[in-house]
């Protein structure tokens, strides 16, 4: 047992490298992770907070290689301060959803019973619950710092992790070697951990990766509506709602953010396809 | 005999079983969607006078608080008003002076059309790129194909939405959105012109997943034996694709068609604000907006209630397409 | 090869006609003035009117006793001629001859004695009803209606105007219709109210103003002001009021630019019983630290004047007339330490966006420059209704305002600065001296004296750093360039448009 997953983990990785959407979604995600650092260890031209009242609304300029905003503040700094924000804002929020998510599915799917109908149920109420009017519940409510706004995007998401986890352990569950397991005396965590894990690891990987770029998108959706990110503070979609009156006379406020987005999304789309078919035997398209 | 009668017996226990738990969703949503009003600080006073509530004096808040049946214990409010929205009546919004059903009963039917018209051009185009990427995969036309997918899921919808209505209103001097609404029966010309962008909008983000699942199911259904023999038996390239490879590609498509549907019923409301559609997402917004706790709780309540009936519906048609399924 | 050719015509003479038809933006045979509002009105009843929406669309139906002119002048509405006493405790109004409801019945003075009746009656909830609460008694007969005040209020007069004095028919009050049935004297008459979409007036051919030229006004919802830009661009709405600066700069030469001075204000509210800001000391740095230039080019794209406590333009507070008119930091160091407070402090703001366009930008700016004396301001972003329910409690220790201004200074701070006002508990401050100058203020006849007497509350107002005023923004009127004659008022009233035409 213990060599054939050597060997299928090594292999993944090797069909990972083969595959290009892999490839370019790794490199594109790879240099917003270093651009993040960057802003994280402050490692920026301007401070992103910094206004300069005579420098409003410059076009770029060796200055300011981005231009400036209507506040004079630098917009490459921001940018890039904006992508850190917008990946941890992200990230927090997959990472508690995905981490409910998959205890309550896996639970839920090997438990059964009453355990698995409640954990249903309840899932589905969040799911069929819109999400403007829990995360402006959770905002009216509790504030809107980013990690108010990463939980209300948890809130939505860990449906679908619970979904997605608890699907494959309802399969195995009822495969021969699992029973046997049981009937053999074998605690319930080995089988966890030993059996089912590793099964669910590959939709959830996907998944993560999917959910990583849908989490983006939904913070500039809540920027948008006011329920994001907070000015002063940058998030992408934060200065891209701001730079809808300004886009017509100010390109670059627009232009530089929306890339950004777009780059990053695009990134972790074609990483979960690159991960995809590397998990997935079954799938692997040349 | 006893076969069937059996078999009959399953397929009625599930559905039973699947509406039962449609029902008890729907109670949990209801409980869930009243008790995060009552979290939100403010009230349908503050809702409706703003800064002048300060200019009322106790007795007149009394009075307010009864006639917006707030002075209630919590318990009380939501029996009463989920009684009221299983008889029909949907409760009453104080701002507009009309029933909550009389509301809905307009914006339902545009969030409706809207969703149908925006599904119904993502799937048409989704599949059209998704068939057209699949048929010479690693090509040049894939590569542009995927692209399109990807933008139109990376570019956010109130980008696309703010950029279509300021070129055609600045260059074009046409925006048929800010004028009257007309609903289909009454103006069709007008309601199809003010449905073409926000549609169009949706219609991109709903292509994006369905392009990728269209080509990914393709390209998995490509290879499978039994279209290798219809090609080598001669049978024209197209013909399989559409006759046995699309066929079976349709389950993963359909299920991300409903719960694509299911999702922009919700009421997408950055689309809505920016074309002036006054539909259900809107009301709810504006009905939050004003802490007016019955018009939110019964317009979650009828989208709810949508969602988890498309999603049986969905469920029902994947049964009977999946072969694997019976 | 015939019935390809003929329908070929026909589809490219379909095209045409389709292009044409799509292409030629909807212009009217009448002269129907459509006005783009971001939010739907949100009641019929003229007195309880609070949100803009219904302020101005009501505006247009109903009239008042008295009219404030675009000088800012007090002139004749409903009311021809009036007069104080020797005591200011009895003011006299004889009507206008001739008016009518839109109803058909004639207006007199038994109306005037029912409306001001139902607006002091708690009951009705009318949003005017401190203003005019010194009325003891109103005596009416025929078209002369004396009202007799408790103290002398000489500042009533400038009261009686607005949508929220409206005169109401007094047999609609004894109906009870009204908010269901809308009769008023105005210009433009109700016809209908498509909740979330749109309301439409036509015009009113027995106004007592003469009948407008415009045929008929329809206010559209249009929930953001860049989509109502755009349909001025597209020739499909005609006038709107535009709040946000940025938008405001992308009207082009094709439309007609109203930018004018409003009494409106927005200001940094201090709640000065809540520690730190009961020291005097914190509350005068924070004033000296902030450059109030710097809020209006960054917060408003330059577009407001700096203003003191009263934007009243008889009685304007000179800006100057503060601790530090400029930005001195180091005068706000100095004030910190003074206050106990050498290393600085750290502040919470509570603002909400959605209340006006400048305030997330003024949050912004005032963040960035309090940071150099020291102080941190943390913004507690909060939606409108939160922040009502807070500010009501005074459940805050700032608080960015958008508050309204009026042509008396009298009604725009009774009810903020003295110990009885209803709002002083959101103000934060009171003092046995502000009392007894709103007193006199109230009661003085003379413009001399009150000039003085209001001079000196702002004074104390500034000196106590009870809040800091920040500035008055421009208001943006856009219209199109048919349309002529237009006058905007300060008030915000969009009264004017039954002078209105369209070309």
């Amino acid at each position: 047992m213990a060599k054939k997953k050597e060997v299928s983990q090594r292999g993944a990785i090797h069909y990972y490298l083969q595959s290009t959407s892999g490839i370019v979604g790794a490199v594109l995600l790879l240099f917003m992770i270093v651009v993040s650092i960057c802003a994280a260890m402050g490692w920026l031209p301007h401070n992103p907070l910094d206004q300069n009242v005579d420098n409003l609304l410059h076009a770029p300029s060796s200055k300011f290689w981005f231009g400036t905003d209507d506040f004079g503040r630098d917009v490459f700094s921001r940018t890039l301060d904006g992508m850190r924000r917008s990946l941890t804002v992200s990230i927090t929020a997959v990472s508690l959803a995905a981490i409910v998510g998959i205890t309550l599915g896996i639970l839920g799917g090997y438990l059964g019973k009453w355990f698995d109908m409640v954990i249903t149920r309840v899932s589905d109420v969040f799911f069929a619950f819109p999400a403007i009017l829990l995360a402006l519940a959770i905002v009216a409510s509790l504030g809107n710092a980013w990690y108010e706004t990463s939980l209300a995007i948890a809130i939505v998401y860990t449906p679908i992790f619970i979904r997605v986890a608890r699907g494959p352990v309802l399969s195995v569950k009822e495969m021969d070697y699992i029973k046997v397991s049981r009937i053999l005396g074998f605690s319930s965590p080995r089988i966890l951990i030993k059996h089912i894990l590793p099964n669910v690891f590959a939709p959830i990987v996907v998944q993560i990766a999917l959910s990583l770029s849908w989490a983006i998108l939904t913070e500039s959706g809540l920027s948008f509506l006011g329920l994001g990110t907070q000015p002063p503070n940058a998030s992408l979609g934060l200065m891209v709602s701001d730079a809808q009156p300004l886009a017509a006379f100010a390109w670059w406020t627009l232009v530089f953010p929306s890339l950004f987005i777009t780059i990053v999304v695009v990134g972790l789309n074609l990483v979960g396809d690159g991960l995809r078919d590397a998990l997935d035997p079954a799938r692997r398209s040349s | 005999m006893q076969g069937i009668s059996t078999l009959r017996r399953l397929f009625f226990s599930s559905t039973f079983i699947r509406i039962a738990s449609a029902i008890t969703t729907l109670f949990g949503i209801s409980i869930f969607v009243f008790l995060v009003l009552r979290v939100i600080p403010g009230n349908t006073i503050t809702g409706a006078f703003g800064i002048e509530t300060g200019a009322l004096n106790p007795q007149q808040i009394a009075e307010l608080r009864h006639y917006y049946g707030i002075d209630q214990p919590m318990i009380m409010q939501y029996f009463s008003w989920i009684s009221s929205f299983l008889s029909g009546n949907f409760g009453y919004s104080y701002a507009t002076g009309r029933s909550v059903f009389a509301l809905t009963k307009v914006a339902l039917p545009v969030t409706i059309e809207l969703a149908f018209i925006g599904t119904i051009l993502g799937v048409i185009m989704g599949i059209a790129i998704g068939m057209f990427s699949a048929r010479k995969p690693g090509s040049f036309r894939d590569f542009g194909g995927q692209l399109f997918g990807l933008l139109a899921l990376a570019i956010p919808g109130f980008v696309l939405s703010t950029a279509i209505v300021t070129i055609m209103a600045n260059k074009f001097h046409y925006f048929p959105n800010s004028l009257e609404y007309m609903a289909p029966w009454k103006d069709p010309w007008m309601n199809f012109q003010q449905m073409m962008f926000p549609g169009l909008v949706l219609g991109i983000a709903v292509a994006a997943p369905v392009m990728r699942t269209t080509r990914s199911a393709l390209l998995e259904t490509i290879d499978k034996d039994f279209v290798r023999t219809a090609l080598g038996k001669g049978v024209p390239a197209r013909k399989v694709q559409f006759k046995h490879v699309l066929r079976n590609s349709l389950i993963p498509i359909v299920t991300m068609t409903g719960i694509q549907f299911g999702y922009l019923l919700g009421g997408a409301v950055i689309v809505e604000k920016i074309f002036a559609m006054p539909g259900m997402g809107r009301q709810v917004l504006e009905a939050i907006t004003r802490r007016e706790y019955a018009t939110v709780q019964s317009s979650v309540m009828v989208f709810a209630i949508m969602f988890v009936t498309i999603n049986i519906l969905t469920d029902l048609v994947y049964r009977r397409v999946d072969p694997r399924i019976k | 090869m015939k019935l390809r050719k003929k329908l070929a015509v026909v589809g490219v003479a379909t095209a045409l006609v389709a292009g044409v038809v799509l292409v030629a933006p909807a212009q009217a045979a009448s002269k129907d003035l459509v006005v783009g509002i971001t939010l739907d009105i949100d009641k019929l009843d003229p007195q309880g009117a609070t949100s803009f929406s219904t302020v101005r669309a009501l505006g247009l139906v109903y009239g008042s006793l008295v009219e404030v002119g675009p000088k800012l002048q007090i002139r004749p509405g409903l009311a021809t001629s009036w007069g104080f006493n020797a005591t200011g405790t009895q003011l006299r109004l004889h009507l206008r001859k001739g008016v009518k409801f839109q109803d058909g019945t004639p207006f007199d003075a038994q109306d005037v004695k029912a409306s001001l009746e139902r607006i002091l009656d708690p009951a009705s909830k009318a949003a005017a009803r401190a203003n005019i609460a010194t009325i003891k008694s109103i005596t009416a007969s025929g078209l002369d209606v004396t009202l007799n005040l408790t103290i002398p209020n000489v500042p009533i007069l400038a009261a009686l105007d607005g949508v929220n004095m409206a005169m109401l028919s007094k047999k609609d009050i004894a109906a009870g219709n009204i908010g269901k049935t809308v009769n008023g004297t105005g210009p433009f008459k109700y016809v209908s109210w498509d909740a979330g979409q749109s309301v439409k007036l036509i015009k009113n051919p027995t106004y007592w103003g003469g009948a407008p030229k415009l045929d008929s006004v329809t206010f559209r919802v249009i929930p953001t002001e860049a989509s109502i830009l755009s349909a001025l661009n597209a020739g499909t709405v005609q006038f709107a009021v535009i709040t946000s600066p940025l938008v405001a700069k992308q009207v082009g030469s094709n439309l007609t630019m109203y930018k004018t001075p409003g009494l409106a204000y927005m200001a940094l509210q201090i709640n000065a019983r809540q520690a730190p800001f009961n020291n005097l000391n914190v509350r005068l740095a924070l004033q000296c630290a902030i450059s109030r230039a710097e809020v209006i080019k960054t917060a408003a794209s330059g577009d407001g004047s700096v203003i003191g406590p009263i934007t009243s333009p008889a009685y304007k507070s000179d800006p100057k007339a503060r601790p530090c008119p400029e930005a001195d930091i180091a005068k706000a160091k100095a004030y910190l330490t003074a206050g106990g407070y050498p290393n600085g402090l750290t502040i919470k703001t509570m603002v909400a966006p959605t209340q006006q366009a400048t305030i997330a930008g003024i949050g912004q700016s005032l963040k960035s420059q309090l940071a150099k004396a020291g102080i941190t301001m943390e913004l507690d972003v909060v939606d409108d209704s939160t922040y009502v329910s807070r500010w009501l409690a005074a459940d805050f220790g700032t608080a960015i305002a958008n508050n309204g201004g009026k042509i008396d200074p009298d009604t725009m701070y009774t009810r903020y600065f003295t110990s009885t006002g209803n709002l002083n508990k959101v103000a934060g401050y009171s003092s046995a001296t502000l009392d007894s100058l709103f007193i006199q203020g109230k009661s003085s006849g003379s413009v001399t004296q009150r000039t003085a007497i209001y001079k000196a509350i702002s004074a104390e107002l500034e000196n106590n750093a009870a809040w800091v005023w920040l500035f008055a923004p421009l208001e943006y009127r856009v219209t199109a360039k048919n349309v002529t004659g237009f006058i905007p008022l300060a008030t915000g009233s969009l009264l004017e448009l039954r002078k209105v035409d369209m070309n």
